[in-house]
């Protein structure tokens, strides 16, 4: 079979340290061009990964390359991404998948109608313990699910080349990591009935932000998200029958503990064939095969648009009805200040 | 409104611990436009909360702060060499003023606010500390350089640049490094020595109060070509600052030493020894690094074999301050450590200097507005919050 020509749109963080590394460890495909405004970038990074031809703009690489693989800054998305799919190629788009329900299905629309595949790079589908946790939420084993609590943040050290990230229309620590977060309580839980949020934007973007979710089936739960702060990175879910704590990150450990008894098991899940994941880049690197997968079978990836735009609406609703809120350690100043700047 | 509002203002350091929450107020307080210079755009979620103006710059690079200057009403010089060997840091401290400055001359900024430090003025003697005291070296980089900066600026003076130097003290409160986290983490981690019992004067001041006094400095007029000592109304005991990080914590992880022993203590321990060896002693010597080792094959084994030594050899082996677990034994069995408390850091312990704001009171109108109770407790809501506890 010939290998699918690959295009890298963006020679930002995520290309240099995702992409392009699990397309290296991806069989039946040739990373064939890369494009990114900033010069600087687009000549190191294409030197770094060997990859031939260097563009400007996508519209450049379009003519050359059967897929392609999306990170930019969060607001590009649709639009580069309707792009490419209208031309026929097809995409593995980051997560958030867009910033809006709308952008969502123009994105799907294009997808149908050139009949090239929209994936999504929602990774955490991946992962063999929050898939296990899944599969223990559906078995029945913990009982009635009543209640969940996530709290995930790090201090952001994340290797940002540019200050695209910081921009007002790229959204914050939500759009960021909370796109990952919520996606995993609908893909575990169902859909979301109502929601109460808040975050500490002030004519910027959100570094914390507190999520209270009830979801259809009347589990309720609460979400802490932290660009400024390193938390326990776990969702607990609470049972009947026990609990269920997990940790969000990529190799993380699973703890079941019933409800009366002392004793917990933890471990890492596994699924049939594969080892545990070592690192993120394996995560990645299955991702990457999925996609491959989707496009040489002609059928749909792991994360389709469709599915992705589930999260992007909570998104959605979220800034729409986002409140302000309020440090446990601010003083009178602070408050009447993001009075003013909100 | 205030005389900044509308005003272009430069933070240099503004992902740091003060120069973060300087950009934050001239932002929502003064409606000032700001632009931060940034090195690592990682380090900016906290800044990008607000409408700013982040440019990537590099105090090393003359051209970068030239940009970053140019069309600048103020400029606030609050950032510092933190990394790499002391002579780097002498370099983006002593270097890296001259170019803000020379920017500033060239650009004919309004007023340029230099954030020095009172450890300018060395190992400083009990009793009133004011501004006419002498800067005097002490040997180690941070100190020195930051003496090089100052003279750098107020040097500027004679040239047709306004120039204000302020000098804080002991700063703390939310998102505070050297003496908010780090207290909080060495206490977690292991013992920390209070010197003569932590009887020497700790000159605290709140970081909301050094940010006002950076304004005024910005502000004033009679400030050009001086230089603040910006503190807290009064100090208080090193004791009583440990004190209540121990109680936001829970525990009690302090130990008394005269300034002799801490010193012993130090040259017994890793902080004497420089390179890998050192930092590999430090790593062996956290407690969960030990506990690992500790619980390995390997580490049974020499447990065991350590326990077979005849007593008086075990004891020179372990000697002071240094304990071995017992077989089978886990590191939280274990004493905390005590944590080396470096020579520069025991005479500043010592000391019961008291920095007086005399000087600012009357020429910048600074009051500071957070005594230490109240700073205390915002530093124990921002630490709880931000799950340092």
């Amino acid at each position: 079979m010939r290998p699918i020509r690959v295009g890298v749109i963006g020679a930002g963080a995520a290309a240099e340290g995702i992409h392009l590394p699990a397309l290296a460890r991806t069989s039946g495909v040739e990373t064939v061009a890369i494009a990114d405004p900033s010069a600087d970038r687009l000549e190191y990074v294409a030197d770094k990964f060997k990859v031939p031809a260097r563009y400007r703009s996508h519209q450049d690489v379009i003519p050359h390359i059967d897929a392609a693989i999306v990170g930019i800054p969060h607001q590009y998305h649709a639009p580069v991404t309707i792009d490419l799919l209208r031309a026929g190629v097809h995409v593995l788009v980051e997560k958030p998948m867009a910033l809006s329900t709308a952008e969502c299905d123009a994105m799907i629309r294009a997808s149908e109608s050139s009949g090239a595949r929209l994936a999504v790079g929602l990774l955490r589908r991946f992962a063999p313990t929050l898939r296990y946790t899944k599969q223990v939420l559906e078995s029945g084993m913990l009982g009635p699910i009543r209640s969940f609590d996530v709290r995930e943040g790090m201090i952001f050290r994340w290797p940002v080349k540019s200050a695209a990230m910081f921009s007002p229309q790229c959204g914050g620590v939500l759009a960021d990591i909370g796109t990952h977060v919520i996606d995993l309580l609908l893909w575990w839980f169902g859909d979301v009935a109502g929601l109460d949020y808040r975050d500490d934007a002030a004519g910027g973007v959100e570094a914390d932000a507190v999520l209270k979710v009830e979801m259809a089936g009347g589990i309720t739960g609460r979400v802490e998200l932290s660009r400024t702060r390193d938390l326990r990175n776990s969702c607990i879910i609470r049972g009947e029958r026990g609990t269920i704590e997990v940790g969000t990150k990529t190799d993380s450990i699973v703890t079941l503990t019933p409800v009366h008894g002392d004793a917990s098991l933890s471990g890492r899940a596994v699924l049939p064939g594969q080892q545990p994941p070592g690192n993120l880049g394996d995560l990645f690197a299955w991702q990457m095969a999925d996609f491959v997968r989707a496009i040489q079978t002609h059928s749909a990836p792991a994360v389709t648009g469709t599915e992705a735009r589930r999260s992007v609406a909570v998104l959605e609703s979220c800034y729409r009805r986002r409140q302000r809120l309020v440090f446990p350690f601010e003083t009178l100043l602070d408050a009447a200040a993001s009075e003013k700047a909100s | 409104m205030t005389p900044l509002s509308n005003a272009k203002v430069l933070v240099t350091g503004a992902t740091g611990f003060i120069g973060g929450r300087l950009a934050e107020r001239l932002i929502v307080e003064h409606g000032a436009r700001v632009r931060a210079l940034v090195r690592n755009f990682g380090r900016a979620a906290r800044l990008a909360r607000f409408p700013i103006e982040l440019v990537q710059g590099d105090l090393c690079s003359p051209e970068s702060i030239e940009r970053a200057v140019e069309g600048c009403d103020y400029v606030f010089h609050c950032a510092y060499g933190s990394d790499g060997q002391d002579e780097a840091r002498r370099v983006v401290n002593a270097q890296g003023t001259r170019h803000v400055l020379d920017a500033a001359l060239k650009h004919r900024v309004r007023r340029v606010v230099h954030t020095s430090t009172v450890t300018v003025y060395g190992n400083t003697p009990d009793g009133p500390l004011d501004e006419s005291a002498p800067r005097r070296k002490t040997g180690f980089a941070y100190g020195d350089s930051k003496i090089e900066a100052e003279e750098t600026a107020l040097g500027y003076v004679g040239r047709g640049l306004s120039v204000a130097v302020v000098q804080p003290t002991v700063v703390y409160g939310p998102f505070g490094t050297t003496f908010t986290i780090k207290p909080l983490q060495l206490l977690k981690s292991g013992r920390v020595i209070l010197v003569n019992g932590g009887d020497g004067l700790a000159n605290l001041v709140y970081v909301d109060d050094v940010v006002s006094g950076m304004i005024l400095a910005a502000l004033v007029e009679g400030a050009h070509g001086e230089a603040f000592i910006l503190s807290g109304s009064e100090p208080t005991t090193w004791r009583a600052f440990y004190a209540a990080h121990e109680s936001m914590l829970g525990r009690s992880a302090t130990v008394s030493m005269t300034p002799e022993e801490a010193l012993k203590h130090f040259h017994g321990s890793d902080g004497a020894r420089a390179g890998m060896v050192s930092q590999l002693m430090k790593a062996i010597r956290h407690p969960g690094v030990r506990k690992r080792i500790a619980e390995t094959r390997e580490g049974q084994l020499a447990i065991r074999a350590f326990h077979r030594l005849p007593a008086g050899l075990r004891a020179r082996i372990s000697g002071p301050g240094v304990s071995l677990p017992g077989a089978n034994t886990t590191a939280t069995d274990m004493a905390p450590a005590i944590h080396p408390l470096h020579p520069s850091k025991i005479a500043f312990m010592t000391a019961k200097t008291h920095a007086r704001i005399d000087k600012a009171r009357r020429v910048l109108g600074f009051a500071p507005q957070f005594d230490f109770t109240r700073g205390i407790d915002l530093t124990a809501a921002w630490a709880e919050w931000a799950n340092l506890l």
